[in-house]
Order: C-alpha cells, then structure tokens, then sequence
C-alpha cells in the first residue's frame, strides 16, 4: 500500500511540477470551495490569533518602536531630498519617454493567510485573477520588492516571498564608488609685451618684444559626484532564517568595488517577471568562494517579510510574454 | 476489519477540509519557537496511530493531497510525507491490539515526526536547495510534541471518520 501510494505520489509530483491544466483548474476549484470555510475559521480564530500575537509580540513592539521613533527622526531630512529625487527622476524618464516603476498599474492586496508550513515562504493575498493578477507577476510593500506570485485563485492568490529556496529574479547592484581622487596638472601661462617708447603712433607687432611665461602646477581634485557602477547577478531565496544571495554575477573589472551597504534593484529585461529598479535591498555580506565559483552577495531585503499587511502586485507582463 | 474506502471517504474529507482551514488561519499564525504546527499531519499520524499502516498511510495521503491544493505546495509533496507519517505511526500499532492513550499518542508524536523530517528530503527530491538546515533541529521536536498533545483529541476523531469499532476480546468459551 505505502509503495502504490509513493508512486502515486510522484507521478502526481511529475505531472504537476511539468505544468499541467488539469490540475490548475482542480486548484482552483478546491480553492472556491474552502473559500467560506478559510473565511469562518479566520473569524472564528482571531480572538485566539489577537491573544497570542499580544503575548508573543508585546517586548518586541516596545523595543522596536522605540527604535523606530529614533529612525524616523533620522531619516526625516533624507525623506525630504529622496521626494525630490524621485519627482526629479519621474520628469526626467517622462522626459525621455521611458517606463518607470509607477507606470505600470498595480493592484494593492491585503495579507489573509501566512504560510501554513515550515519549508515554504509563501503568503495569500485576496486578489486574485479577477482583479487582473497572473502567475509570475512581482509584488512588493513601500520598502520593496516582496516576492512573486505563483498561484492565482479567481479572488486570491499566493505570494512566494523572496526568501523561498525556489525564488530566483535578476538583480542588478549599483556599487557607489568612493569620491575619486583624480591629479592633475594645471599649466598657466603669463604674456608680458613690452612697447616701443613714446611718439610712436602704432606698436608694430611684429617689432614689439613679447615675453612668456609658462608654470605649471599638480592640481588635486576630488570629485564630489559620486560614480556608480552596474552589476547583474541572480538572487535566490535561501530559506527562512537566512539572507537570499545574489549569485552568477556577471564579470567586470569593477566588481572588486561592490562593498557592504550597496543597493540592489531588480534588473528587469525581456524575459524577467519583475520589471526593473524595484529596491530589493543592501549588501549585507561580499563572500569571497575560493577558485573560479567567483563570489556572492549576501542582501538584506528592505522589506519587511515578517510583518508584511498588505502587498502591491505590479500588473507587469515582461515584453517577452506580451509578444508570445 | 477495516470499514471499505467509499464508507470512511466523506468524513475523512469533512474532517479534512475543516483542518486544513485551520491549518492555514490559526496554525500559521500560532508558531511556537517561530514552528508552524502541523495539524493535518498530527492527523495523519492519529489515523495510523489509531487504525494501522494501510488505513494510516491512505489517510495521510488524502489529507496530504488535501494540504497540496489547499496550499500551492507541488502537487504530491505532502501527500507522500503524511502518508508516511501515517504509516509510521500505523506500524507501531500492530505490535498492541488495544493500546493505551499514551502509547498511541508516542505512535503519533513518532509518525508525525517522521514525516515532517521526510518534508525536507521530498523537497530536495523535486529540485529544491537549502531545505535542510540547523533550522530541522528546532522543527521537527515541535512538530512532533504538538502531535502528541493533540493526539487525544486526533483519535478519537479519527476513530469516528475511519469507522474503527473498538476490538471485542472474546474468551474461547464465549465463541
């Protein structure tokens, strides 16, 4: 019996994981049916779940709001030049009639269901196709790029977090190299003319002595701009308690440059599902692997995953699946 | 005598259907130790525990089978680890023919261990990386305490949804 049940097992395990319509369409039917009976046993336990978030969160919420009062008033300031920042680079993509993050529609989803095992990193949301959402499409918070979809019911959806071991989306990295330190050399240059005496009527230029004098001095400048440098790599989820990394990442003579602190944003293109400069996150550690397996990055992602609400899915379709 | 598939179906599936919403709502919120409990898996092992390795394993796979739609997980997954948390449990029930409340909560706790443990290996079996980790050690001794503690309630529902009567002992002289 175990042996007919196992097989059984793979073959459905076969089936489905090569994609198979018949078993989409029984997934969505099962997901209408437990509809009403998710719904009534999330009412039926939030007296429970509100209780318990209260005694396990309650330490936590004051330290971390404590924290938070000191962060926002740091980040005050910065927030007033990052919305100038952003109105400025709006206009200027406008300008040049590029496509920016906020071009794209977008359908915000309230949180209705965490992951219900301990292997997957997932999170349902109640959107679903009806509102316009398909499998593959990005979604991500105020801080940032969360996850993907990769199931669609007709009114929800599930979201595979960032950090699942499955999730993989191009990144690129935008390493800010330190202020340069350019030596230069400054030649200035000193004409003396010396005139013929008084009556003379009109200095011949020819007849007129002239004599210059030429120094040249070491100039030191600092540039004051900032360069940033491109780097495209693949970030995967590592499960739950470890950061995603960022691997494959492509070769160039300025990656030695990439240090702890850099940001990440989607690198979108043809065949990505996310489209591209979604903040993904910071570098939180460059592994050096020995031989040719190059390095990895560590990220930190700026979204929060364990506290996530609620959830923007960009109704983004890479051009490859629009042509297709 | 195990009742027939079609007589235990429906309250195998009612019973599941009711389990895995609670699986997704309360379960998902509670995690002791950051632990996600396993209820339709403690099910599983309760249905071995209280029936033996063939009506344990097909339970476990149903409800396995369940969880997979329920929840997006590849389609299989969890129905080969509860059918294998099912039969686990279910093996140990041969070996007593009326086992006490705590020996058949030891046979859950044991089978819902076991195939929460089997969660990893599936997983790595279809592909996917860094399933396993340190993580395991603090996962599957929650999973299987929980078991164990819901297995007072598990069984005897699991004894209603199966139809398992009680076992008659009869002296020689009373046949």
């Amino acid at each position: 019996m175990i042996v007919a049940l196992a097989l059984s097992s793979v073959l459905l395990l076969t089936l489905d994981l090569r994609g198979n319509q018949v078993f989409d369409g029984i997934r969505s039917g099962f997901s209408v049916v437990m509809s009403p009976f998710d719904r009534a046993a999330e009412v039926a336990t939030a007296p429970v779940v509100r209780l318990w978030r209260a005694y396990d969160d309650y330490d936590r919420v004051v330290e971390e709001n404590r924290a938070l009062h000191a962060q926002v008033d740091a980040q005050r300031s910065a927030e007033i030049a990052a919305q100038n920042a952003i109105i400025e680079n709006q206009d200027l993509l406008a300008l040049e009639g590029l496509e920016s993050l906020a071009s794209y529609d977008s359908v915000t989803a309230r949180l209705i269901g965490q992951s219900p095992g301990n292997f997957d990193q997932q999170v349902e949301i109640d959107r679903g196709a009806i509102h316009g959402i398909r499998v593959g499409m990005a979604a991500l918070n105020e801080a940032g790029l969360v996850g993907k979809v990769t199931s669609v019911a007709p009114q929800s959806s599930i979201i595979m977090l960032l950090t699942d071991p499955s999730y993989a989306v191009p990144v690129k990295i935008l390493a800010t190299l330190e202020p340069t330190v350019v030596v230069s050399a400054t030649t200035t240059s000193t004409s003396t003319t010396t005139l013929p005496g008084d009556g003379e009527v009109a200095p011949d230029p020819i007849e007129s002595s002239t004599t210059s004098t030429s120094t040249t001095t070491p100039t030191t400048t600092t540039s004051s701009v900032p360069a940033v440098v491109r780097e495209t790599g693949v970030l995967r989820g590592q499960g739950d308690l470890r950061l995603p990394r960022v691997s494959f990442i492509a070769s160039s003579t300025s990656f030695g440059r990439i240090e702890v602190g850099d940001t990440v944003f989607t690198a979108g293109g043809s065949t990505s599902l996310a489209p591209p400069n979604i903040p993904v996150g910071r570098v939180a550690n460059v592994i050096t692997r020995a031989g040719t397996a190059g390095q990895e990055l560590e990220i930190e992602p700026t979204a929060d995953l364990n506290r996530l609400q609620f959830v923007r899915v960009v109704l983004y379709l890479p051009p490859s699946e629009v042509g297709g | 005598m195990e009742a027939p598939l079609r007589a235990w179906l429906p309250r195998l599936l009612l019973i599941g259907v009711v389990l895995l919403a609670a699986q997704t709502s309360i379960a998902a919120e509670l995690r002791p130790f950051g632990v996600a409990i396993q209820i339709m898996l403690a099910c599983a092992a309760a249905a071995g525990a209280a029936s033996g390795v063939t009506q344990g394993a097909l339970a476990g796979f149903l409800l396995g089978l369940m969880y997979d739609l329920g929840t997006g997980t590849p389609l299989g997954a969890t129905a080969l680890t509860m059918a294998f948390g099912g039969y686990v449990a279910g093996w140990g029930r041969q070996y007593r023919i009326e086992p006490r409340w705590w020996i058949l909560a030891g046979l859950a706790a044991i089978g819902a261990g076991a195939g929460e443990a089997a969660v990893p290996l599936v997983r790595v079996m279809i592909g996917e990386t860094d399933v396993v980790g340190r993580q395991m050690l603090i996962i599957v001794p929650v999973v299987t305490v929980a078991a164990a503690a819901l297995s007072p309630l598990f069984v005897p529902m699991m004894r209603w949804a199966l139809r398992i009567r009680p076992v008659e002992l009869r002296l020689p002289a009373d046949a």
